[in-house]
């Protein structure tokens, strides 16, 4: 995984001390996200977790679950989802169509489950669906295979930009309050900084 | 259900008005105006009315936030600052609304806007006898510079001293901002590389101590609400002043319908905990931004007013227009670190008035922009130009690279067209009121006029020493909706946003645009309602509405 991880000794959460406490416990919550799940079935959370590790090519499970718990909440939720295009289902059919079109995209390929492939077939199930060229038409005639995964991939994207440990990995400066930045311009960092060379 | 006259008059309105729901009234019985929305153009507003001594009453259907307990450093939690309800999207280019465009609490969209804090240009206001293309504004320029002055004045914009494009040169009111972020540096050695002229980027961002407020600490999230305050919003600025001057500000009740009297409104019904009240007043002005107001007016149509209201020109809810806001990243071989400092501290508007031999009319501004890892890694992998999603391996790969990334922003003018529209659709959400319907897409000058942007954003990416890599497809802001005008039949309201059909109705904010500018809104937003202000309180005075 770490082909070029420019900062390997950095640990963005060890700075937890100095951000506000309401940033401090919702970035915290994500280090311990819930296992029980109140909107996908178990199988459907399984399944998720798998494309999930595909979409981001990561297999931490730490990460992988506080993906899902993240999407599962969003789906239990009563809040709207700003937008729909018109003719996509809403946002909880969406899934559990989409869900089960990945399944049966994978059994029309390759004869079995999604979570039973290899990891390069499994991402070749996730090209087809992204490309909109199933085998398996039927699966999709409620949601648009390209619909679902756009949804499905922004979500993922969402969520797993927002863990303390992939911002290590990226070098991110994570949350700034109320301390701000003092050496903004070019070529400065600020002591707390990510610095390639590991210090 | 609009036109259920038995709900017009509702008695369980009064009954819940006196129950133990939490909701204290100042003025229950009547208000001298009631404005609906406490965005850019809602805190304005009532603030100059209430200082006049008008009883205000001002309806919020979101929260009366405290920055330092509901705000944070953080992308994804921060969502909640935007209005997320369900639009349904239609069109060639269905936009992305919630937390790019929309805004709901007090203080509106100012809560999560970035603060770039721009005039339009004298073209503006007359790009169908300039260009011949759009709409003429039935203001000039010079109808508004006064009330520019004073918005600017009032809030201490910070900017350049010497202001290279347009009628007004400078200088602001407050300091430039300094020092800047390496990415709007690195801009402006780019631009210089290649003879065009760039500033540093007037904000509503302090650069100093002001009115009890500290200046900017460059933390970067104000997107996510700015928690020290640097930045201006009506949360931290009109609205508190407007209370202390003796409006009414209520939260969280959203505004279902409004009422009318024969020819005149009575007042609006509104829904607070599930209950519905009515508040009643002489005047009421809508300032709910470009999709609900017109869903409002929509909603209220009577056997009088059967289109809706205020909408015998058939306008109502036409000619909506976003800015076209694509986005160049380029990798450099250096650190840029995207999240540091203002998002936006560097701009140019070299590119801004029409010039026929690049095959379109009107133009745009460009911006240095900052972006943390959701909005980038987001923007990506799932908007990008070329409609492919990136993902996988190379997405992993691209983020690991995520501090040697530059942005570049587009602000592009978008013309007005009727079929770019807010209509009501079939399904209703938990108030009852239809689910709006936004549709648009994009007309040939409006891409012709983007694709040259990108074209220049390549361009000075690669004076910047970067490689473009990414060019992302957005959209920024919403203006129009119930467009402004002299003719009757052409517009909804008048140039002081008074509506043609009804005398006691205003509107104001974003959707009294009739053309879109290149240049971010809400200088404009705030300058257009501080007339209306000016106009409501001699007209109210002397008993003229
Ligand atoms: C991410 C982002 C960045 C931006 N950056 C910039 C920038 O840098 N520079 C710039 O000039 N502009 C920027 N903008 C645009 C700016 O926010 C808007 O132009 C401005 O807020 C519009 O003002 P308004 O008063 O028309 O509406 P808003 O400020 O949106 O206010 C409308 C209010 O009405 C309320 N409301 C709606 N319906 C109802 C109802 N039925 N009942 C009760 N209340 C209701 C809403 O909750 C909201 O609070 C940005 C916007 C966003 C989202
Ligand atoms: S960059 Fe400045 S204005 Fe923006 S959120 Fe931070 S302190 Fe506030």
């Amino acid at each position: 995984m770490a082909k070029h991880r420019r900062y390997p000794a950095y640990d963005v959460w060890e700075e937890h001390a100095n951000w506000d406490v309401h940033t401090r416990q919702i970035v915290g919550a994500r280090k311990m996200p819930q296992v029980a799940h109140s909107y996908l079935l178990p199988a459907e959370a399984l399944l998720l977790q798998a494309i999930v590790s595909v979409l981001v090519d990561d297999h931490r499970l730490e990460v992988l679950t506080f993906v899902v718990a993240h999407i599962d909440e969003s789906l239990a939720s009563p809040v709207g989802e700003s937008q729909r295009k018109v003719g996509v289902p809403e946002k909880k059919q969406l899934y559990r169509l989409g869900l089960a079109g990945v399944e049966a995209e994978s059994h029309a390929e390759f004869g079995c489950e999604f979570g039973a492939l290899s990891a390069g077939d499994q991402e070749q199930v996730l090209k087809r669906i992204s490309g909109g060229s199933v085998k398996e038409q039927e699966a999709w005639t409620h949601a648009a295979a390209v619909d679902f995964f756009k949804k499905l991939l922004h979500d993922t994207v969402q969520a797993y930009y927002s863990h303390p440990l992939v911002w290590s990995d990226i070098g991110y400066g994570g949350p700034a309050y109320p301390r701000g930045y003092v050496r903004v311009e070019k070529g400065l960092t600020d002591p707390w900084e990510a610095k390639a060379n590991g210090e | 259900m609009a036109n259920n006259d038995e709900k017009r008059h509702p008695n369980e309105a009064d009954r819940a008005r006196s129950s133990q729901d939490g909701l204290v009234r100042k003025y229950a019985e009547e208000a001298d105006v009631c404005i609906v929305g406490a965005g850019a153009a809602g805190g304005v507003l009532a603030y100059e009315l209430a200082k006049a001594g008008l009883r205000v009453v001002v309806l919020e259907a979101g929260p009366f936030w405290d920055p330092q307990r509901d705000f944070a450093s953080d992308e994804l939690s921060m969502q909640r600052l935007a209005w997320q309800e369900t639009r349904l999207v239609a069109g060639n280019d269905p936009l992305r609304l919630g937390h790019n465009n929309s805004g709901r609490g007090i203080g509106g969209g100012t809560v999560h806007f970035t603060g770039v804090f721009l005039r339009f240009h004298e073209s503006d206001f007359m790009t169908r006898t300039a260009d011949g293309v759009g709409e003429d504004w039935p203001i000039t320029y010079h109808d508004l510079a006064p009330y520019y002055d004073k918005i600017e004045r009032e809030i201490a914009v910070s900017g350049p001293h010497h202001f290279p494009w347009g009628a007004f040169q400078g200088p602001y009111p407050y300091p430039v901002r300094e020092p800047i972020s390496a990415n709007a540096q690195l801009f402006r050695e780019g631009c210089d590389k290649l003879g065009i002229e760039s500033v540093v980027a007037p904000l509503a961002i302090l650069s100093a101590p002001f009115d009890g407020r500290p200046p900017c600490i460059n933390r970067g999230f104000c997107n996510q609400g700015c928690m020290p305050n640097a930045k201006y919003s009506g949360l931290i600025h009109h609205i508190p002043k407007a209370i202390a001057e003796g409006a009414e500000v209520l939260s969280d009740c959203t505004v279902t319908e409004i009422l009318m009297a024969g020819d005149r409104v009575s007042g609006v019904l509104f829904s607070h905990q599930g209950l519905m009240h009515r508040q009643m007043a002489r005047v009421v002005i809508l300032a709910g931004f470009v999709v609900e107001t017109p869903r409002l007016l929509l909603n209220s149509a009577t056997s009088r007013f059967p289109q809706g209201l205020a909408n015998s020109s058939g306008w109502v809810g036409k000619a909506i227009m976003p800015h076209s806001s694509h986005d160049v990243y380029g990798r450099l071989p250096e650190e840029v670190r995207l999240y540091k400092g203002t998002p936006v501290l560097a701009l140019t508007q070299h590119f801004y008035e029409t010039e026929r031999e690049r095959g379109f009319a009107r133009g745009y501004t460009l911006s240095a922009h900052g972006s943390r890892p959701v909005g980038m890694a987001g923007a990506i992998a799932t908007e990008r130009e070329d409609k492919t999603f990136l993902w996988g391996k190379q997405l992993r790969e691209t983020m690991l690279d995520y501090n040697m990334y530059a942005r570049i922003t587009l602000v592009g003018e978008v013309l007005p067209h009727p079929d770019n529209a807010v209509t009501l659709s079939g399904e209703k959400d938990e108030n009852g009121m239809p689910i709006p319907k936004v549709t648009f897409s994009y007309q040939e000058n409006d891409r012709k006029l983007y694709q040259h942007a990108i074209g220049q954003m390549n361009r000075i990416m690669e004076a910047m020493g970067g490689k473009p890599e990414h060019v992302v497809s957005d959209t920024a802001h919403l203006m129009g909706g119930c467009r402004m005008g002299n003719n009757p039949e052409q517009s909804v309201v008048n140039e002081f946003g008074q509506s043609h059909d009804i005398p006691n109705l205003f509107i104001a904010g974003a959707s009294t645009f009739v053309t879109s500018s290149g240049s971010n809104p809400t200088n404009t937003v705030m300058a257009l309602a501080a007339r209306t202000a000016d106009k409501l309180i001699e007209a109210m005075q002397q008993r003229d509405v």
